[in-house]
């Protein structure tokens, strides 16, 4: 239970940080590892199938479309970055 | 008032409404660890005897509930097509060459390539009695790939990469899935019914019919993610050069 506990305080952080950051790239990097968080809160309640799945799609797959839709956008309209 | 403090002034009642919403709803809830789901009790009990397969939710996913798997088979190929027909250039330019300058990033990447495919076959093929299965591994092993790009750089992801061999695999695995509903039929079973020997117990080849179904689904998604990133990766690499607007030709 305490660790339970801790890893939903961890992610808790994690979902936070993600929607305050300001800089698209670091919010990015943000996201994975509060994908990893999640991977663990998975793992710690028993459902590791899962975690293996999210492993993947918050390590790799989201990410990687995320930096592939900022760059496109950018390349079309730099002054739109901050 | 600025905006900006409007905005929040007017965020927090609606906060407040959602957290005593949430707060009411959390206290309906059964103890933590309760689990009154009478379906699930039920497969846990009865999938080990008659599946010998130690994965439930693989036993619910390919075989009891296998033809609803047949139908996210082809959620996730309708919408690889559609990601490949709209994203798809006409014309095929030819790639920049490799940018990748650390040595150290190269090495890492041609060992990680070999480490993360040989974890994902691995829970490809143990899909059946471990936590894994022909997704989770299939996912892996698109994801591999991808480190091929992190050390090699566009030009020689795109030399170990074939788009043709992609489209075959994703579209062999969903084909090898169907078929596997399709051919008990043949026998005079009903679709999808587990007619091959189910093996041993705890055994690496047990569950009969699922281990092919699970191959289907490992290839199925192996081509169909990384028939994805490959298309994604073509965003960026426009992006990079962006073309001229007066060379484009009808």
């Amino acid at each position: 239970m305490p660790l339970q506990a801790a890893v939903l305080g961890l992610a808790a952080v994690g979902a936070t940080a993600v929607a305050l950051c300001r800089n698209v790239l670091r919010q990015i990097i943000f996201s994975g590892i509060y994908g990893l968080v999640l991977v663990v809160l998975f793992v710690v309640l028993q459902a590791p199938d899962v975690a293996l799945s999210m492993l993947v799609v918050s390590g790799t797959a989201y990410p990687l479309i995320v930096l592939a839709a900022i760059a496109r956008t950018r390349g079309r309209a730099p002054e739109a970055d901050e | 008032m600025t905006r900006r403090q409007v905005r929040g002034a007017l965020a927090l009642p609606v906060l407040g409404v959602l957290a005593v919403l949430l707060l009411w709803g959390f206290s309906g809830l059964p103890p933590f660890g309760n689990f009154h789901g009478l379906y699930g009790q039920l497969l846990n009990h009865i999938a080990l005897p008659q599946r010998h397969t130690t994965n439930v939710v693989a036993a619910v996913v390919f075989d009891y509930r296998g033809f609803d798997t047949l139908g996210e088979e082809f959620i996730l190929f309708a919408a690889v097509s559609g990601v490949v027909m709209l994203l798809r250039a006409d014309d095929e330019q030819e790639p920049p060459a490799a940018e990748v300058e650390s040595p150290m990033l190269r090495y890492f990447g041609v060992i990680a390539v070999g480490v993360v495919l040989l974890v994902g076959i691995w829970l490809v093929a143990f899909g059946l009695v471990t936590p894994g299965g022909g997704f989770q591994g299939g996912v892996i092993l698109a994801s591999g790939t991808l480190l091929i790009y992190l050390g090699e750089g566009y030009a020689g992801w795109r030399d170990a990469i074939r788009s043709h061999w992609l489209d075959a695999l994703e579209g062999g695995g969903a084909l090898l899935f169907a078929l596997c509903g399709l051919a008990p039929m043949l026998t005079g079973a009903a679709f999808m019914q587990n007619i091959l020997p189910l093996g041993t117990f705890r055994d690496l080849f047990s569950g009969g019919l699922m281990l092919i179904e699970n191959l289907g689904v490992a290839l199925a998604v192996t081509g169909g993610f990384t028939q994805l990133f490959l298309e994604f990766m073509e965003e960026t690499r426009e992006a990079d050069a962006p073309e001229e607007p007066g060379e484009e030709s009808a």
